[in-house]
């Protein structure tokens, strides 16, 4: 009668066990893992590309001034699949997805909106929206 | 009489059994984990779950008879923990002896099959009522062998000369001066210890409560107090049956305490021999159990008494 | 152990069990511990992708479609976009297929230890569950270098593949192969040899090739009874002409056999890793140009998924979104053999049976076609009439007027 586990069996008992003990123990995440998004504004034309193809509607793209380069990024984590088309889709590789942000739980719903763009325009954002003054092009 | 029952309450019955019952199963999840190369729980998890179990809300399903529902945990508690009184735990002298205790013991063990299967007839789930069919089959199957084989001992020592006893104390103290019965009794050993693991449901006897196949079987509909008592139960009766074996086939119980140090780490070696056995195989089905057990299991109990009879006929 | 026959009752598998990872609900009638009949109801997990995939354009579909199914979601995002491809013409590089493809070799090797491990569990074998998962891990940890995720690698795009394989990863793949070729020659030693494994697998739920061509099952659990169907031989699609796969053939039909036919191919998956990541060709990663609006038209297209055979149909009217995607995923063939193969066996088989044909439930859930009074039997509702049925359900709820309703 054959027991086939039986060598697998011994050997375990005098090795360490395989279970990783996190969060005490944090192995880290390889250079392509898709994490939480980034945005920089250098070489963004406002194609809204990455706005259009996006499945789950996390990106919210506000332009202010096309010619003058003045663009907000808004983008809602909680939406993101982390498929990372909008950062293909990019011409200008704008978009990044951050390999080591993946711990992205919080308790509080407000932290799931990141808005990326200078400070003076996202100030003017808030103040437009409350008066609906600038189209939102989302998708 | 307050010595008797500070042991009848505390320990080494009761509390203390209750707590070492939970500590054993402790040990059993943990080196089941550590040979399946994964971590397995701290030690007060068991304390932990029996705990959770207690504080939770009872449901009573409807078309069970309510007085049964909540009686017969109470019954399957009460049997192990009365079983405890008269087997050495952990080396000790048993709180209470008497002649004849061994078949008292004995029975008082199946009680607790007897309402868990009780406790799953009675409902009207499905689930419940094929598990309680199962634990029935397999009581039927390994109950017979099982007693067979814990009574050959005493029945060695008779035929040895010895003066006849059915009482467990002194019987451990006669195995304690000769040398092991697993070395004498080989192939009852091997079947008293393949029946422990029938009697506590282990794998892989564990098709009464194949969670899989039958949810929880017989105890599907049970929730809170009551699965907490009967899952304090099963931690008892794993110390209890342990402890039998061990005085019976292990050598007994000695007299001071080096001996009854001993005797525990005995018994927790038998743990782990019952661990790498629940480890190493696959679920049995029920048909495949009673099979294995009527043919096999009665078998070699047979075959080892002829043999001791030939021994001494021949002696 | 045979009861008499007052002792039939029906015991409910689903849609809440541990035997089932998927809500799906079984009704077995057993007598005693036999089982003497069998029926199944699905839909617990619809949740209306294909019409999802109406109002998305072509690359938001790929992702809506690649998460139907966790263990499968590469080669439904490859059917897909194989699909939109042919629609469009779109010639796709051969570096992109050969990417495609071990991927989808990667993927077949993940599926198939899971199963081991989920078929083990279910015989009560929890610790070849624990060490199957365990060597899991390592081609979940590959796929997760390669694409940036453990599942769902999001790996096409249409037109080709988003990312590269660099020599490291190709030598990192081929060192976590080495590893898992010498457990899963282990395993296929304990599923064929382990004692008490073998009584639980050996001759039960036995399916002759006769029946299996009869109930038109697909994949392993077809292969398993010498049905010798493979859509990568039968109609090679991405890189499968230049590095095609080997059929793994056994004719007992049993249980046992459905474990080493799945084993045998985890085999044959190591091999062509090797020999694609050796002969990978060089080239660019997408065409050069793939149309946001397709032209009008329509296409079948056909892949081998772990489970079998994965369908597709996709038709689009030359818009920016697909006009109507049908998806029919292989569990939806073998779960008919489940209710035939379980009549006459134990209880205690039949969630092995269940899990012999290694079920994705959330794979295989589609809308029911409802049958109006009226109508003539066995005429389903057309598309439109589904579609008008379902505005006006909600127009009625939000108290606006419906459409008059069509002849019935």
């Amino acid at each position: 009668m054959r027991i086939g586990l039986l060598r697998d069996l011994s050997r375990s008992a005098f090795r360490r066990p395989v279970t990783e003990r996190y969060p005490f123990e944090k192995r880290p995440a390889p250079p392509n893992y898709r994490g939480k998004l980034h945005w920089t504004a250098e070489g963004c034309t406002g194609c809204n590309l990455c706005v259009k193809d996006c499945p789950a509607e996390a990106i919210d793209f506000f332009i202010l001034d096309k010619a003058n380069k003045q663009f907000i990024f808004r983008y809602h984590i909680d939406r993101c699949t982390f498929c990372g088309q909008c950062a293909f889709n990019c011409r200008f590789n704008c978009i990044t997805l951050a390999n080591e942000e993946w711990e992205l739980a919080c308790g509080d719903r407000d932290a799931f909106i990141v808005t990326y763009g200078r400070p003076e325009d996202i100030a003017r954002l808030d103040l437009a929206t409350e008066s609906a003054a600038i189209p939102e092009s989302a998708g | 009489m307050a010595l008797d029952l500070l042991n009848l309450l505390f320990f080494p019955a009761g509390l203390g059994l209750i707590g070492a019952g939970l500590l054993y199963q402790w040990a059993d999840r943990k080196l089941l984990a550590r040979f399946q190369n994964r971590l397995g729980p701290r030690w007060f998890q068991p304390f932990a779950d029996a705990l959770k179990l207690l504080g939770k809300e009872e449901i009573h399903p409807a078309g069970s008879s309510p007085v049964l529902f909540a009686f017969l945990p109470v019954l399957a508690l009460s049997g192990a923990l009365t079983a405890a009184l008269y087997v050495p735990l952990f080396g000790l002298a048993p709180v209470f002896s008497f002649p004849g205790d061994l078949i008292v013991t004995l029975y008082l063990m199946s009680l607790l099959t007897l309402c868990i299967g009780l406790a799953g007839a009675q409902t009207r789930d499905r689930f419940s009522l094929a598990g309680a069919l199962r634990v029935f089959t397999q009581m039927f199957a390994y109950e017979a062998p099982f007693i067979l084989a814990l009574l050959t001992p005493a029945v060695a020592l008779r035929l040895a000369g010895q003066p006849g006893s059915w009482q467990i104390s002194e019987l451990a103290t006669a195995a304690a001066g000769r040398p092991w019965f697993l070395l004498l009794l080989p192939i009852t050993f091997v079947v008293a210890l393949v029946g422990l693991m029938g009697k506590l449901e282990l794998p892989p006897f564990d098709a009464p409560e194949a969670e899989t196949e039958i949810v929880a079987g017989a105890l599907t509909e049970y929730s809170g107090r009551g699965l907490a008592l009967f899952s304090l139960a099963r931690a008892v009766e794993l110390v209890v049956g342990l402890t039998l074996v061990t005085a019976l086939y292990l050598g007994g119980v000695g007299s001071g305490p080096l001996a009854a140090v001993l005797f525990t780490a005995k018994t927790v070696g038998l743990l782990l021999v019952i661990v790498v056995l629940q480890t190493l195989l696959a679920r049995l089905r029920i048909d495949q159990t009673v099979n294995l057990w009527w043919r096999i299991g009665s078998v070699l109990v047979l075959a080892q008494w002829l043999l001791l009879i030939l021994y001494q006929v021949l002696r | 152990m045979n009861a008499s026959a007052s002792d039939r009752f029906v015991i409910p598998i689903g849609p809440q069990h541990p035997a089932l990872k998927e809500p799906g609900h079984f009704e077995f009638t057993v007598e005693g511990e036999t089982v003497i009949d069998a029926t199944v109801r699905l839909g617990y997990a619809h949740r209306g992708i294909e019409k999802g995939a109406e109002g998305r354009n072509w690359t938001q579909s790929l992702y809506l479609l690649e998460r139907i199914c966790g263990i499968c979601s590469h080669i439904h995002s490859t059917a897909y976009v194989v699909g939109v491809e042919q629609m469009a013409e779109v010639e796709v590089p051969a570096r992109a297929q050969a990417i495609r493809e071990t991927i989808a070799e990667l993927e077949r090797i993940h599926s198939h230890m899971l199963w081991l491990g989920v078929a083990a569990h279910d015989a009560g074998f929890d610790s070849l569950f624990m060490y199957t998962w365990r060597d899991r891990e390592t081609v979940m940890d590959l796929l997760e270098a390669i694409s940036g995720n453990r599942v769902h690698y999001s790996a096409n795009s249409l037109g080709g593949v988003k990312f590269d394989l660099s020599d490291e990863t190709a030598a990192a793949i081929l060192k976590g192969i080495d590893f898992l070729e010498e457990r899963t020659r282990h395993y296929r030693e304990v599923v064929s040899q382990d004692a008490f494994f073998l009584q639980r697998t050996r001759g039960v739920g036995t399916m002759t090739r006769q029946e299996a061509l009869q109930l038109g099952v697909v994949g392993p659990t077809a292969r398993a009874s010498g049905v010798a169907r493979d859509v990568r031989i039968d109609s090679p699609y991405i890189a499968y002409n230049e590095f095609p796969a080997h059929i793994q053939l056994l004719s007992a039909g049993d249980l046992e056999a459905r474990f080493l036919v799945r084993i045998d191919e985890m085999l044959d998956c190591y091999r062509l890793i090797r020999e694609l990541l050796a002969r990978m060709p060089a080239g660019e990663l997408a065409a050069k140009r793939m149309p946001r609006k397709l032209k009008p038209g329509e296409v079948i297209s056909r892949v081998e998924a772990p489970r079998g055979e994965l369908f597709y149909y996709i038709r689009s009217t030359g818009g920016e979104q697909p006009d109507r995607v049908k998806v029919r995923t292989p569990t939806l063939c073998n779960m008919g053999s489940v209710l035939t193969q379980t009549i006459g066996h134990n209880l205690a088989d039949v969630p092995m049976i269940l899990v012999g044909i290694d079920p994705c439930f959330s794979c295989n859930d589609r809308a029911v076609s409802v049958r109006r009074a009226g109508r003539a039997e066995g005429q389903p509702w057309s598309w439109a009439d589904l579609r008008r049925y379902g505005i006006d359900f909600y127009r009625r709820q939000m108290g606006l007027e419906t459409h008059a309703l069509a002849k019935g």
